[in-house]
């Protein structure tokens, strides 16, 4: 393995040093990407874009201050340390509590995710045909309704870091990715339309197309859309019913709200004006939010996972981090910034999503743990009930307390056993009633990709989220319209 | 700049490609982010980056890239050209246009904000000291100066450059149960608004600080020009006619000329107004701008193109071109004529909603949602503020919003921050009989 600009990170921190900043962190962080979108299989573009340049943080006088660039020369780079060092300065005296960050022991290691297949490796006519030839088998799939659209992207991408700081840190990185999304909308202008929006990512290679299978259920999943159109009544929504909530939004709904509130940043107020502050307070750990069914571990080491890490942006090695465990809240993510403050080790959730972005307490792969149940077992025992088993719309406020999820593909569950399709069922409930609710959990882990937010700017990091199916008792469902 | 975007230019013709644009962007930012009334980090990026669009044989490619290093910029071309050959010709292709005379759009640099990118520290004092006025606990936000130039040089001879600075400023104040946010985005550094935006937040947070349960249901609501900003930018986005094209509209089966809201709205995409930060002269097309309604007096007047969905779907360019999809510059809505007062008197029960976020869609056609309110939420009986109520959520529909708009405020606000991406100028707004939602348990 090559590495490029290595030398400049290392000056970039002796540089720093000098001036005077008591802490001085230097990243060189690269991602190249490349990809097509196509709209009903035609394709519109191909991109091949890269983002590269020096990320640098210092702490002087108690006050943190960040520079960037993307141009990769000595002076520019050392001008960037010096701006940041200048303005970290100029704003020490209306800092009231010093910045400091935990100690660590902290990695001086290499490492790298691998692609079985390398994308490049592959004809790049292959990925082209292969909208083409899913448009086919999509479009074709039904015959009362039409599919009105539907936009398909792909992409590959690599993210190479060299991280030194002047705590001892040196961790050079490669992470390669691959992803796949759609946009299919499902039309019948008597009944109306369904639309689903869908990613699938990873850390790995080409070999992932074939795992995701978009080609095999993507057009059973339009049959089923065309029948929720035909036959899907309302959901029942006058007393409250058992719910079986399906994996995709039990990934979703633990990362809303057991990841983003168990974030230590949010907890201190740090990012209140924008993802807003947390319904958790310093002095909630240990206390009981849910079942002894709730457990939520977020784990940056699962090998081809999309928030797949060994080092995070500080130096810190990584692990699985259990947030709630049986139901009690159980530990924060931290960066080296808030575990001082908690007085504890940083977890290593410090990430940064491009040499644009500081690093901040992020999450990496966030899931429910599995239960011992079959999915059948999850169900016998409900007399009256709804499986949720897909989303669309779904919000939750910014302390992560109120959530909401609009159910697309959902049935009615009679005496133990899957019956009809209902339209567009609600799951609104707050964090304590659905982690409280929990009685059981099937076995079957599955994950899902996102992009998660946060930050000033804007940092979009790649996670993944997901859990098993889980059962809720009692829940009084809403229906959109 | 527009050295460096012909070279990449000439190397690109010469490497064979047949079209080509290159937009150069060189940015230098400064942002100061607040949190426990105190800055948090300060933060400065220096950028030069170009978006190339290129061309051959109607397939369409492009790439982002950093241009400290041509050789690289070259690479990555080269590399794009062998990758033509493996995709057809793009459903979307249509020639470059033909440069138009340019007509510059003066007043996009404030001496004074160039000025405080160098040492933003006496504007991070005066956002300190103006938000501590008032009873709050805590404040916390950020403020961003920004210097921008780009230059375009395509190959139909277009060499357009255009200086800009800008102001993005946004605070969120604590007392309390409650809390107010409000923000400002702005081609110029005007203290004066700067310190309006802390002194909104504050007095909305001491107005929510106790709160009551309010029931979901149907109820008139006021949105505040945030929450305005908010559902407008989703609006005019879904009248881009890509989103059209790609299921992301409730416009997709409606055409110019139809009714989409009551008459009292008139939504503008407005690149010629050189106050708001979207402002520009040209497009990345090189076409110029101009300013046009998307609804005029409750009428869907305009469909956002560039030249290559213009073609495709039939009509011309209205200069919003980016790379290769439209794009809205600036959202304004044409102000009503109702004071603040009036406009509570003529709600007579309901609510006023003064943020958002969270907006999301069950289905981008027929315009279902809902979005979770944040910050405070008034309660208005009988035409005036009674108290504050405690989180809801709007859950409603896009088409149904905008045919019950029933009156707007005279005056009007710009708006800039993270659920506001498009910069976006807009008075309060009364909607009636507005759905809300509460979680059930």
């Amino acid at each position: 393995m090559t590495w490029n600009f290595e030398d400049l990170v290392v000056k970039a921190v002796s540089h720093g040093e000098k001036l005077g900043a008591t802490y001085v962190e230097a990243r060189y962080h690269s991602i190249s990407r490349s990809g097509l979108s196509a709209r009903n299989g035609e394709i519109i573009g191909a991109e091949k874009s890269f983002s590269q340049g020096i990320a640098v943080r210092v702490i002087v006088d108690g006050s943190l201050g960040f520079a960037s660039t993307s141009s990769l020369t000595q002076e520019d780079v050392l001008a960037t340390v010096e701006k940041a060092y200048k303005k970290a300065k100029s704003h020490s005296k209306l800092q009231k509590k010093p910045i400091v960050f935990s100690e660590e022991r902290l990695g001086r290691v290499t490492y790298e995710a691998t692609a079985k297949v390398k994308p490049e490796d592959v004809d790049f006519q292959e990925k082209s045909n292969y909208h083409k030839e899913l448009w086919k088998n999509v479009s074709t799939a039904i015959s009362q309704a039409k599919v009105a659209t539907m936009t398909s992207f792909y992409g590959e991408s690599l993210e190479e870091k060299i991280i030194v700081n002047t705590d001892g840190a040196y961790i050079k990185s490669r992470i390669p990715r691959l992803s796949l999304g759609y946009n299919v909308v499902v039309s019948l202008p008597s009944k109306g339309v369904i639309q689903r929006f869908f990613s699938h990512a990873a850390s790995g290679g080409y070999e992932l197309i074939n795992q995701w299978n978009v080609h095999g259920y993507l057009p059973e999943d339009v049959k089923t859309f065309e029948k929720i159109l035909l036959e899907a009544t309302k959901p029942p929504v006058d007393t409250p019913v058992d719910v079986v909530v399906g994996s995709e939004i039990v990934g979703l709904m633990v990362h809303e709200s057991c990841g983003h509130p168990s974030e230590a940043d949010r907890i201190l107020g740090r990012e209140a004006a924008q993802a807003g502050k947390s319904f958790i307070k310093p002095n909630m750990l240990g206390e009981r939010i849910g079942s002894e069914y709730a457990t939520v571990i977020d784990d940056p080491t699962i090998p081809g996972s999309n928030g797949f890490y060994l080092y995070d942006d500080e130096g810190v090695p990584a692990r699985p981090r259990y947030l709630y465990k049986n139901g009690i809240i159980n530990e924060f993510l931290h960066n080296r910034w808030t575990a001082s403050i908690f007085n504890t080790h940083s977890n290593a959730a410090a990430r940064a999503m491009s040499h644009e972005g500081e690093p901040i307490v992020r999450m990496a792969n966030t899931y429910f743990a599995p239960g011992d149940h079959t999915f059948e077992e999850l169900i016998e025992d409900i007399k009256f009930g709804v499986y949720i088993k897909s989303y669309m719309e779904w919000n939750i406020d910014d302390e992560r307390w109120s959530q909401r999820y609009g159910g697309l593909e959902a049935y009615l569950i009679e005496n133990g056993e899957l019956k009809g399709l209902v339209r567009n069922p609600v799951l609104e409930l707050t964090t304590k009633t659905f982690y409280s609710s929990v009685d059981a959990a099937d076995k079957n882990l599955a994950f899902y990709a996102g992009t998660c937010g946060k930050g000033e700017p804007m940092q979009g990091v790649p996670v993944w989220f997901g859990g098993p199916n889980v059962r809720v008792r009692n829940i009084k469902l809403r229906v959109i319209g | 700049m527009i050295e460096v975007g012909e070279k990449i230019k000439q190397h690109a013709l010469k490497a064979g490609f047949e079209e080509v644009a290159v937009m150069t962007y060189s940015r230098e930012s400064v942002m100061v982010k607040f949190a426990n009334g105190e800055p948090s980090v300060v933060q400065n990026w220096s950028d030069r980056v170009a978006g190339v669009y290129l061309v051959k044989g109607q397939r369409i490619l492009g790439t982002d890239i950093p241009i400290h290093n041509l050789d690289q910029v070259y690479k990555t071309i080269d590399s794009l050209l062998t990758m033509h050959e493996k995709i057809p010709p793009s459903m979307l292709y249509a020639p470059l246009p033909s440069p138009e005379k340019h007509e510059p759009l003066p007043g996009l640099v404030d001496q004074k904000l160039l000025n405080a990118i160098e040492d933003p520290s006496p504007v991070s004092e005066a956002i300190v000291e103006s938000a501590n006025r008032y009873k709050i606990d805590t404040f916390a936000g950020m403020v961003q100066l920004t210097y921008e130039q780009k230059c375009l040089v395509n190959s139909k001879d277009a060499q357009l450059v255009e200086d800009s600075t800008y102001l993005k400023v946004y605070l969120r104040s604590f007392a309390e149960e409650g809390s107010g946010q409000w923000s400002l985005g702005s081609r110029r550094l005007d203290m004066k608004k700067i310190e309006e935006v802390a002194e909104t937040a504050s007095r909305f947070a001491y107005e929510s600080r106790r709160q009551e349960e309010y029931p979901p249901g149907k109820t008139n609501i006021l949105l505040s020009p945030m929450v305005a900003g908010n559902f407008f930018n989703y609006i005019a986005d879904m009248a881009t006619a890509s989103s059209i094209m790609m299921g992301f509209s409730i416009f997709m089966n409606k055409k110019p000329g139809e009714k989409v809201a009551t008459e009292k709205l008139t939504m503008l995409d407005d690149p010629r107004n050189p106050e708001l930060p979207g402002s520009t002269s040209f497009d990345d097309e090189g076409l110029r701008t101009y300013s046009k309604p998307i609804i005029e007096k409750g009428v869907l007047s305009n469909i956002l193109h560039n030249t290559k969905t213009a073609s495709k779907m039939g009509g011309k360019s209205t200069g919003n071109a980016g790379m290769v999809f439209p794009r809205v510059w600036n959202i304004n809505i044409h102000p009503g004529d109702h004071s603040f007062e009036e406009l509570l008197a003529e709600m007579k029960e309901g609510l006023v909603v003064t943020n958002n976020w969270y907006t999301r869609l069950q289905n981008y056609i027929e315009g279902t949602f809902s979005t979770i309110l944040r910050d405070a939420i008034l309660i208005v009986k009988n035409g005036e503020i009674v108290g504050a109520a405690k989180k809801l959520r709007i859950a409603d529909s896009f088409p149904r919003i905008l045919q019950n708009i029933v009156a707007l405020g005279k005056e009007t606000y710009d708006m800039y921050w993270w659920e506001v991406d498009t910069p976006t100028r807009t008075p309060y707004i009364l909607v009636k009989e507005v759905g809300t939602s509460k979680h059930t348990a």
